[in-house]
């Protein structure tokens, strides 16, 4: 039994201006993914892909163990799906677009969508058109979530919502998903927004992962290191050291304690170190500029 | 908070703080039992609860309660949930010593720079001992 709701291996995809991968992501069964990027970053390709839309040059997607292409109507009955792009305003009315969505998933729970259009705000007979920007993002989570899909793929769902709406939208999300039986991958470019509740963390950045893991091991793993060394020297490039300033021998750089940095850093008789645990934010920032 | 039944409230706990999650919650709870908030033998609430309240995956409570049990401080019974223990409570004594400690050297110390002899500290301590046995029987 394969333990991963997500698999992805050797993904390449080439535009014009842009290169996605070669690119491996593993999402684990029950998790909360945060695939965070900057703009530009890999995010919506890579979701795109797992969704059918555009051919993978190489590599290959597998979703609860399935190959995406060869099953692709078996993996999609389990798919919700949010993406700032997706509109359903052509429908006009709520209630229109819940019935042609609805047609296509078997398992549609009526009373859990009125519910969860209840708790949101929304009635059947709003006008989607005249809908606030929150409001159309509560409906389209609202659509993603009402046949229990095991897997969330939210492509930025919050993006351009104020602070409020955002909550609403995340806690409905999380008691939506917390049987744990539910996997959800949140491609967002505001870290703040979800690195609360992210448990699984995967950085991207020029269609690379630089970073990937359960997010409190990944920041277990990395330390902002103060220290002296013995002498003067030019800190060579390792990896997981990721220096942030050195003057003579005084020395700060984020570090990665798995690594061979620390080893390094022993070895130069580091003195008056210091080593203090980082934030998501810190380990983020420090990787895109690198990277 | 409803859900919390009004016994047991952790302050907010924040991603801007450094290092994982799970251990501001970890220390939450660690604090909420040495104030005595939490009692032993005291149901905590489930990770569902915990989560949504603090707007966390259920992942991280998890993993806050795995450690705090690994430490001793509160224990699972299958299918009733999860309790503070007897040995939450006697390191809730444990700190809140050691928190009188600290605090009592503190105030030894201000007595001292402010000029104070040890007799006149030990006649200030004794006479707020009288005072506070007086109004708290």
């Amino acid at each position: 039994m394969n333990d991963l709701a997500i698999e992805i291996r050797g993904l390449q995809k080439s535009f014009e201006r842009f290169q996605l991968g070669p690119l491996d992501l593993r999402v684990p069964r029950g998790a909360i993914y945060g695939l965070i990027g900057p703009n530009g970053a890999g995010k919506t390709t890579t979701v795109d892909l797992i969704m059918g839309m555009g051919r993978e040059d190489a590599g290959a997607i597998n979703v609860f163990g399935l190959d995406h292409w060869k099953c692709e109507a078996e993996i999609k009955r389990q798919i919700g799906y949010v993406s700032p792009d997706l509109s359903y305003d052509s429908w006009r009315k709520v209630w229109r677009a819940i019935h042609f969505v609805r047609s296509y998933y078997p398992g549609w729970d009526t009373q859990y969508c009125d519910d969860l259009l209840g708790k949101l705000g929304i009635t059947w007979d709003d006008k989607i058109p005249t809908l606030s920007l929150g409001a159309r993002a509560k409906l389209a989570l609202v659509i993603a979530l009402s046949h229990r899909p095991a897997l969330l793929l939210l492509d930025e769902p919050t993006l351009g919502l104020d602070a409020i709406s955002k909550r609403e939208i995340f806690a409905q999300l999380l008691s939506a998903v917390q049987d744990e039986a539910r996997t959800v991958l949140i491609a967002s470019n505001t870290l703040s927004d979800i690195e609360r509740f992210a448990d699984h963390v995967g950085i991207i950045h020029n269609g690379r992962l630089l970073l990937e893991g359960n997010t409190a091991d990944v920041l277990d793993r990395f330390r902002l290191v103060d220290c002296t060394l013995a002498e003067a020297i030019r800190p060579p490039a390792i990896k997981g050291l990721f220096v942030q300033e050195h003057s003579d021998n005084r020395f700060r750089a984020l570090v990665d304690v798995h690594g061979e940095a620390m080893g390094w850093l022993r070895e130069k008789g580091a003195t008056n170190v210091t080593a203090t645990p980082v934030t998501l934010e810190d380990l983020f920032v420090e990787l895109v500029k690198e990277g | 908070m409803d859900s919390l039944n009004g016994h047991f409230k952790i302050s907010p706990i924040s991603p801007a703080a450094p290092g994982p999650l799970y251990g501001q919650i970890v220390e939450g709870v660690k604090r909420e039992i040495s104030a005595g908030r939490l009692k032993p033998g005291q149901p905590l609430p489930s990770f569902r609860t915990l989560a949504a309240d603090l707007l966390v995956s259920v992942i991280t409570v998890k993993r806050a309660y795995q450690e705090l049990e690994r430490e001793g401080i509160i224990y699972r019974k299958q299918g009733l949930g999860t309790f503070v223990s007897e040995n939450g409570a006697a390191r809730n004594r444990d700190a809140r010593r050691r928190e009188a400690e600290q605090l009592m050297a503190r105030s030894i110390r201000e007595g001292v720079e402010a000029g104070m002899d040890d007799r006149e500290i030990v006649r200030l301590a004794q006479r707020i001992i009288r005072e506070k046995r007086g109004t708290q029987p």
